[in-house]
């Protein structure tokens, strides 16, 4: 087994009680002293939850065809995005299944960024340096220099405001501003995995631990990993290896909506198209117990009383009760009687829509 | 920690108390903490026989979904239906307001450990 790897706030995580455990190839916290549940209320709440995600990747894509390039090895159409602005995106196999989901950052012309999956950091750095071969761009994985902190919350820019030299006001949603903190370049983007108004940073390691620690003499506080899961499976968005894969397709995953057929070629465009045409082998759906219980990852769900597939992500909401996006059977997605099996026993439960709480965003 | 005097243990971390004929159940102080936030409680059904050793409850927390075992034998007289609406009392008073079953006693018991000899066990 390989030796799990430490972010740079490995020691703040263990300072203040963190539950440490293995994460896509990292040591991380679960949850600190107050636990998962006073974490998750206090972002959902109006607090400023901190949350160290360095595990995550950052890709730095350079040069003239820097366009072009990512035109065809992402999904989204990078032409609609002006300097500053971010947007979801996806870069997908020639079977049109997913390799990854990503944001990309325009930095400028030609210069982009892009945030990746910790888990498929590797893969997606050797994919992209191989595709980049046919272009004049660089591809310069950065993740290992790089810290990447959330602030989540509606506390958030408070919070942040005082280690910054420009006014994060401006800054809208899905939009990022080159910055600097204690003097040092920085990117802040007001992006997030929450349904909380808040703030993404990527500094340098050399400061990270510094900026955490400043964070939380503003009134943020540490947020797990647990936690982290609550409040993006509330809001419904998808995780890699649970919603999507390397065996679905957007079609499947509901990301049409990144996924620009229009743009011209890409990866895996023939191949989604033709699913498009013939329609979703299975399609996710978002369901709500109304008995009692907790939906959890890989429990059957059964539509008039037959299996028909299963939950991908559950969870008890404090909100919302026990809430699940699951695949089901095509012909199910709309119509049938909905149950979830939980230690053998039927669970009733029915179709709702997401997200499963209220988002906050700024929009 | 707090490990309570007048309680058994069994080395899966579950408590008893023994009164009469009536044994109650509970999960330790250990347990709870390291189970983190219990969000959901599914009770057993009062009338059910269960042996020692059973599962005969679930404590779901955050992340986990833990079986609970039967320190003793026993039908099923009493569940803490408190529970359903408040599963935080497993976490924020485990040894009285968290019980989870009463049992009246019939055949059979797992190994259990007096307060002491659960305290060398928990440092073990």
């Amino acid at each position: 087994m390989t030796e799990l790897l430490k972010t740079p706030l490995f020691d703040e995580h263990v300072a203040l009680n963190g539950k440490i455990v293995p994460f896509a190839g990292y040591e991380m916290p679960v949850q600190y002293a107050n636990g998962a549940l006073r974490e998750y209320r206090f972002v959902r709440e109006g607090g400023a939850g901190l949350f160290d995600i360095s595990h995550m990747g950052q890709v730095r894509v350079s040069g003239p065809d820097a366009l072009a390039f990512l035109q065809y090895v992402t999904t989204n159409d990078v032409s609609k995005l002006a300097a500053g602005q971010v947007h979801y995106s996806a870069l997908l196999n020639e079977s049109g299944t997913f390799i990854d989901d990503i944001t990309t950052y325009k930095i400028n012309d030609t210069a982009y960024y892009l945030c990746i999956n910790a888990a498929n950091r590797h893969k997606d750095v050797a994919h992209l340096q191989q595709q980049a071969a046919a272009f004049d761009v660089c591809v310069a994985d950065e993740s290992d220099a790089t810290t990447l902190l959330a602030l989540q919350g509606s506390a958030a820019q408070t919070a942040l405001q005082p280690l910054v030299d420009s006014n994060l006001e401006p800054i809208g949603y899905y939009k990022f501003a080159q910055v600097h903190i204690n003097g040092t370049p920085a990117i802040v983007s007001r992006t997030g995995y929450t349904g909380e108004d808040g703030f993404e940073i990527y500094i340098p390691n050399a400061i990270a631990v510094d900026v955490w620690k400043l964070l939380l003499t503003n009134g943020a506080q540490p947020i797990g990993l647990a936690a982290r899961d609550m409040l993006r499976t509330e809001m419904g968005y998808a995780l890699y290896g649970h919603e999507i894969s390397d065996a679905v397709t957007p079609v499947e995953a509901k990301l049409m909506w990144i996924t620009k057929l229009d743009k011209g070629n890409f990866i895996g465009r023939a191949a989604v198209a033709e699913r498009k045409n013939a329609g979703p082998q299975k399609r996710l759906i978002a369901l709500k117990l109304t008995g009692r219980g907790i939906p959890r990852e890989h429990y059957p769900v059964f539509a008039d009383g037959a299996l028909s597939g299963e939950i991908t992500s559950g969870m008890h909401s404090p909100i919302a009760g026990g809430v699940a996006l699951a695949y089901v059977k095509p012909e199910h997605a709309d119509s049938g009687a909905l149950s979830v099996e939980i230690r053998g026993r039927q669970i009733p439960a029915e179709r709702t829509t997401l997200p499963f709480v209220r988002s906050n965003v700024r929009r | 920690m707090t490990i309570p005097a007048d309680l058994k243990y069994t080395k899966d971390h579950e408590w008893v108390r023994i009164e009469g004929d009536t044994a109650t159940f509970g999960i330790t102080d250990h347990a709870q903490e390291a189970l983190g936030d219990i969000v959901f409680v599914e009770l057993p059904e009062i009338g059910r026989t269960i042996d020692a050793g059973e599962a005969y409850a679930v404590v779901e927390s955050v992340k986990a979904v833990s079986d609970v075992y039967a320190p003793v034998g026993g039908e099923i007289t009493e569940v803490n239906n408190e529970l359903e609406s408040e599963p935080e009392l497993v976490n924020t008073d485990s040894y009285g307001a968290g019980w989870i079953a009463k049992v009246r006693i019939g055949a059979g018991q797992v190994e259990l450990l007096n307060d002491d000899e659960y305290t060398t066990f928990l440092e073990e």
